[in-house]
């Protein structure tokens, strides 16, 4: 038995079930708040599971409405649901998911005992960690933060309510019995009863707290050692990969343009060297070089350059290396882009965090992931080759022995299944766009993106006069607006019409320039297709952008802080990106080698700060040997002397006064201040100090400035005392109007 | 019932009273200066009592520590290993948040004296908490009430060659000697503000009584661990035997005890009988001043009460004459309530046990003295039966003998007087 002797009110048991039930229902939402961007097929037991929680957080008794069989029922309806959701679709975690996500409806739809609610905090967190893993999103960081914080409450509500309980076994909650607590749940007067239970400098404090939590966890995150044991567990492989949108090795016309539409984030990199960023980067990512009926594929024979799959954290590129340090470009692939890396060209040496299953087409320079990654990819790439050309010696060799009897055409990227009508037409297009003249890979490509820019404007929406014969041909004669890839196309079968071999690219182009977080952001609206022919004279694939001037042929292209400075975004969008960026680079991308850098980063900090401090110390003491050597004279001595004088007065003054009167704040005035009668009762006087007093409001005013400044014991009822200031009030102004009135008359 | 004062129980506290009488973290005690060897060697060898077990919750948190430990190392992954960071954040703020709850709190035992056997008594533990703005919430008080008399005889022996079922039979024998309790504290101790925790404890074997405050426990603030503090704060307590239910039987001839005696309560009803000198005990306004100051010799006042007839109690503990020890208890049980029943009637003269001197029994502090004298008698095996001056009177001297096998008859010179 006990006797609490409280000054602020307590919450009743019932009330603290009610808080509970509260965040029960709160975590629940929480929970499986993460299939919204966990890309799993649970909408549908989402939406009831939204249902049921805010159903029963509105009508708290309606768990005790449940028919009993429902309860019988349940779990082997859940454990045949799971194992025949495991049956059907052989996907293990997305079973697993679902499984969770009913376990988390029928805690909702009944009362829960303490460890119940111990299941729902572990269910919920099952479900957040699980889609932080798969989708590695800043997303995940709130969530996670707030999921902590409700799961303490959460915690702290259940040890405050239990401990009356403890060491003994909690009594069952009857089955269709509702409990007193539900009966007549408000959550509103329960909300006001928490603000007057509620202490708010413990809250401040708890909230310090939480605060230091996230602080020591960031500090323990640097902290835990890390080693990689062989990656045999992840939770990705127990998932099919699908990807969201965005780039296959079979397009057809329309498909960049969906891309286009979407502003979210594709790409994020890193550049070691900004002075090696090109003016208008273009991040290749897959070749297309089969075309036939208006579409574009990847060949047999360029799908055979991937050759077979490879599982390495590494790979050699086909660059040639170069002298001085090498710039380090590091991406960050948002899931559901592609499993096609982009990249700017050849390269020196790839490496991925952990070790990858790929394919790598060297002459190419593609790399392809075995399956579409679900969760953020980061690599870093060391050594690009910047220059606009894509060297390609073998294909230079089989081109060079193109008309030997034994060499295949189809390899060669010039092949045009057309009807003769087709050709036809391309041929008297080449024969307008030459001149009758034979040029370089170079010089058509310039005249050919002329011509097609004069001929076609730049449209999202374009559309494809109707007719016989290929679509593309069709567009290619008409003079309606086109799409990237059309105009990619299009320059494509005009520079094989021209023998030339020449093929589609698709990627992104461009990017805007990071201003906070100093990276370049690439979003899904900047895929891109364009195109590349062979140049023989350079012995390698050239760029061409039909949509762009024609860049110099073989050149490197303008670099550096022009470039930074054109494509400069410190807009708010570019605020929140570069929070993406550093979870990215600081979180998600945290190794060993970071682990090293940060560590070697903290210690030349404090030796820094130490030698400053040093420096600063030795350079005082100097200052004092100098002021201390100096001529002491009258005027400095009284100086001194009163120097010292002061700061002795004020440091009694503190010792003495100053706790004292810090103890009278906190205390004693905070108090009188914070109390809302006292304040009502400062309101009433300076009302009545208006104007001029009566004699009979003498009694009133006294006795407001007791409640206002007096003792609380001494007070008189307070109700009274401002009724009567108030009728004190109006009858002044009655008699201020009577005045009024009579002067007036 | 009488209404009987008993001054507190002596509290095992070496600081004595007022604000050094407090224990627990936030008690007047001085504190030791803080060390990190100190801690750490606090952590290696924690103080007696103190305990720190992981509850059903913190075994779970453990566990789903060390799975995503070991799924971050496997995988690398970073979000894993924030989790744990995270995870294990959150056992440090339950550690810190555990301390500020206990930090500044401060208790002490009081008791609601008297003790009998088979009757609630009330063991009040005062709260007070010293902290300037952070309440305290979710502790338990673990009790214990365990005889206090040593065996004679008995001393601390090794139980490395002894047989285990004979120690789990002597730990049961000890345990069943043991009352314990566990009492929570409702609600929340505000910062600066005191409350009182109550355990009601029923004394089953009269005797000497330790109250133990056995340890203070929290699962405060999330659960993951139930921490116990070990307080050693104890107090002594008597237990007096229990009432028992008598039967009266009419004594032929009570002799009324001639003039110049003293009586059980002088100075109620009755004419003065005579003065006589001051004995230690007497009431100072019986003191007649101004015989005492002509004979120079302090003087009482002595009157003869209207119940006149006052018995002497001897009590022999014989354990031959006593062999069973349930019939023993029932023979101090009836002695106890045969004193209080006679004392509040004014009858109670003398009482003796074996071979005593007498004690007069004239005010309540005598007949408390009594009953805490009863409460830690025992079958004495070679009592001498001759009880001293009572012998000098030999008149209403009330003694106890066995009636059958489970009885007790007391005798008024030599008549049956009550029985139970």
């Amino acid at each position: 038995m006990t006797t609490p002797v409280a000054r602020r009110p307590q919450l009743s048991p019932d009330e603290l079930q009610q808080l509970k039930w509260l965040l029960g229902g709160l975590l629940t939402l929480l929970g499986v708040g993460t299939v919204l961007y966990m890309d799993i097929d649970a909408w549908v037991l989402t939406g009831l599971t939204v249902a049921a929680t805010l159903a029963t957080l509105l009508r708290p008794e309606l768990p005790g409405r449940v028919p009993r069989w429902v309860h019988a029922l349940a779990f082997p309806a859940i454990a045949a649901f799971f194992a025949g959701d495991l049956w059907l679709k052989m996907e293990l975690l997305p079973a697993m998911v679902r499984l969770d996500i009913l376990l988390l409806i029928y805690r909702n739809l009944s009362y829960r005992q303490r460890r119940d609610d111990l299941q729902i905090i572990v269910l919920g967190l099952f479900l957040v960690i699980v889609a932080g893993v798969l989708t590695v999103s800043l997303t995940f960081a709130g969530h996670l933060l707030v999921y902590t914080a409700c799961s303490l409450a959460m915690l702290l509500v259940i040890t405050l309510g239990d401990a009356a309980q403890v060491g003994k076994p909690e009594p069952a909650q009857p089955i269709r019995e509702t409990p007193s607590w539900a009966r007549h749940t408000d959550w509103r007067r329960l909300l006001r009863r928490l603000q007057e239970v509620t202490d708010w400098r413990v809250v401040g404090l708890g909230a310090a707290l939480f605060a230091g939590v996230v602080g020591v966890s960031a500090l323990l995150f640097l902290a835990i050692p890390r080693f990689q044991i062989e990656n045999s567990m992840f939770l990705d492989r127990f998932i099919t990969k699908k990807a969201k949108s965005g780039f296959t090795d079979v397009i057809r016309f329309g498909d960049v343009s969906e891309i286009q539409l979407d502003t979210s984030i594709a790409l994020s990199v890193d550049v070691s060297d900004q002075s090696q960023i090109p003016v208008t980067p273009y991040w290749r990512m897959l070749v297309l070089d089969d075309y036939s009926n208006g579409t574009f594929r990847l060949s047999g024979g360029l799908r055979a350059q991937f050759g077979s799959e490879r599982t390495n954290s590494f790979q050699t590129g086909q660059a040639r290396p170069r002298l001085g340090e090498k710039a380090v470009w590091t991406f960050y692939l948002e899931s559901g882009v592609s499993r096609y890396l982009p990249l700017l060209g050849h390269f020196d040496m790839l490496r991925f965090r952990e070790s990858q299953n790929y394919r790598f087409a060297g002459a190419l320079a593609l790399v392809s992931l075995r399956e579409e990654p679900v969760s953020m990819t980061a690599y870093r790439v060391e050594g690009f080759d910047l220059t606009t050309l894509l060297p390609d010696p073998v294909f230079a060799e089989r081109w060079r022995r193109r008309h030997e009897p034994d060499q295949k055409p189809v390899g060669l990227q010039t092949r045009l299944i057309l009807r003769d009508s087709d050709h036809g037409v391309l041929r008297r297009t080449v024969s307008e766009i030459t001149g009758g003249e034979s040029p370089g890979a170079a010089e058509f490509a310039r005249r050919a993106g002329e011509w097609l820019r004069r001929q076609h404007s730049y449209s999202l929406t374009p559309a494809i006069p109707g007719g016989d014969g290929d679509p593309l041909i069709r567009w290619l004669v008409s003079r309606e607006a086109g799409h990237c890839e059309l105009h990619a196309g299009s320059f494509v079968l005009l520079a094989r019409a021209a023998g030339f071999a020449a093929r589609v690219v698709t990627g992104f182009r461009g990017g805007s320039w990071n201003g906070y977080s100093n990276n370049f952001t690439i979003r899904n609206s900047e895929a891109h297709a364009w195109a590349e022919i062979f140049d023989e004279r350079a012995g390698g694939w050239l760029r061409v952008d039909p949509l762009a001037p024609v860049v110099a042929t073989t050149g490197e292209e303008p670099r550096g802080e022009a470039a930074v400075a054109a494509r400069l975004d410190r807009s708010w969008a570019a605020r929140f990106d570069s929070l993406r960026v550093f979870w990215y680079r600081r979180i998600v991308n945290f190794d060993q080698r970071s682990q090293a850098e940060t560590l070697k980063a903290v210690k030349e900090a404090t030796q820094n700060t130490g030698r400053r401090l040093r420096v600063a110390l030795e350079g005082a003491v100097d200052n004092l040997k100098v002021w201390l050597t100096s001529p002491w004279d009258e005027v400095r001595l009284v100086r001194v002397a009163a120097f010292v004088i002061g700061v002795g007065a004020l440091g009694w003054f503190l010792k003495s006064v100053g706790p004292g009167w810090w103890r009278l704040r906190l205390r004693g005035f905070g108090h009188r201040r914070d109390d809302p009668v006292r304040r009502e009762a400062g309101r009433w006087l300076s009302r009545l100090a208006n104007g001029e007093a009566a004699e009979e409001e003498a009694g009133v005013i006294a006795d407001l400035q007791r409640v206002r400044f007096g003792a609380r014991p001494t007070w008189p009822e307070p109700a009274r005392v401002f009724q009567r200031a108030h009728q004190a009030l109006r009858s002044r102004r009655r008699r201020a109007v009577s005045r009024t009135g009579s002067g007036s008359g | 019932m009488v209404s009987l004062l008993h001054r507190a129980p002596d509290v095992d506290d070496p600081g004595g009273q007022g604000d050094e009488a407090w224990s627990g973290p936030g008690g007047a005690a001085r504190k030791e200066r803080f060390t990190w060897s100190g801690l750490v060697w606090a952590l290696v060898y924690p103080q007696r009592g103190h305990r720190i077990l992981p509850t059903v919750p913190g075994v779970v948190l453990i566990a789903l520590s060390f799975g995503i430990g070991t799924a971050a190392y496997n995988s690398s992954s970073n979000i894993l290993f924030i989790t744990l960071s995270l995870l294990l954040a959150c056992l440090i703020l339950s550690g810190v948040l555990s301390w500020l709850n206990l930090r500044g709190v401060r208790w002490r035992l009081r008791l609601a004296p008297p003790l009998r056997v088979g009757h609630d008594a009330i063991v009040a533990l005062e709260l007070r908490s010293r902290n300037r703005f952070v309440p305290t919430y979710g502790l338990w008080f673990e009790f214990a009430a365990r005889p206090a008399d040593a065996e004679p005889g008995l001393r601390a022996e090794s139980t490395l060659t002894a047989k285990g079922a004979e120690v789990r039979a002597a730990l049961a024998q000890a345990e069943a000697a043991e009352l314990r309790g566990r009492v929570p504290l409702a609600g929340r101790l505000d910062p600066g503000g005191e409350t009182r925790v109550e355990w009601v404890l029923r004394p089953e074997r009269r005797g000497n009584l330790r109250i133990e405050l056995v340890s203070v426990g929290s699962l405060f603030p999330f659960g993951f661990l139930r921490k116990d503090i070990g307080t050693g704060l104890t107090a002594n307590a008597v237990v007096w035997p229990a009432p028992v239910e008598y039967r009266r039987h009419g004594v032929a001839a009570v002799r009324r005890l001639a003039g110049g005696e003293r009586v059980a309560r002088a100075g109620h009803g009755g004419d003065l009988l005579a003065l006589r000198r001051y004995i230690s005990g007497d009431s100072h306004r019986l003191i007649h001043w101004k015989a005492s100051a002509r004979t120079r010799t302090l003087l009482v006042r002595q009157f003869a009460a209207e119940s006149a007839e006052g018995y002497a109690i001897w009590l022999l503990t014989d354990a031959g004459l006593w062999p069973k020890p349930e019939q023993f208890e029932l023979l101090i049980s009836f002695v106890a309530t045969l004193s209080e029943d006679l004392f509040r009637g004014g009858q109670l003269r003398d009482v003796a046990i074996n071979a005593e001197p007498p004690m007069p029994v004239r005010r309540v502090h005598d007949l408390e003295w009594w009953l805490n004298k009863l409460a830690t008698v025992r079958p004495a095996e070679h009592a001498d039966r001759i009880p001293g001056e009572l012998t000098v009177a030999r008149q209403n001297v009330m003694t106890f003998v066995p009636d059958g096998v489970r009885g007790v008859v007391a005798y008024v010179d030599g008549q049956k007087a009550a029985s139970v």
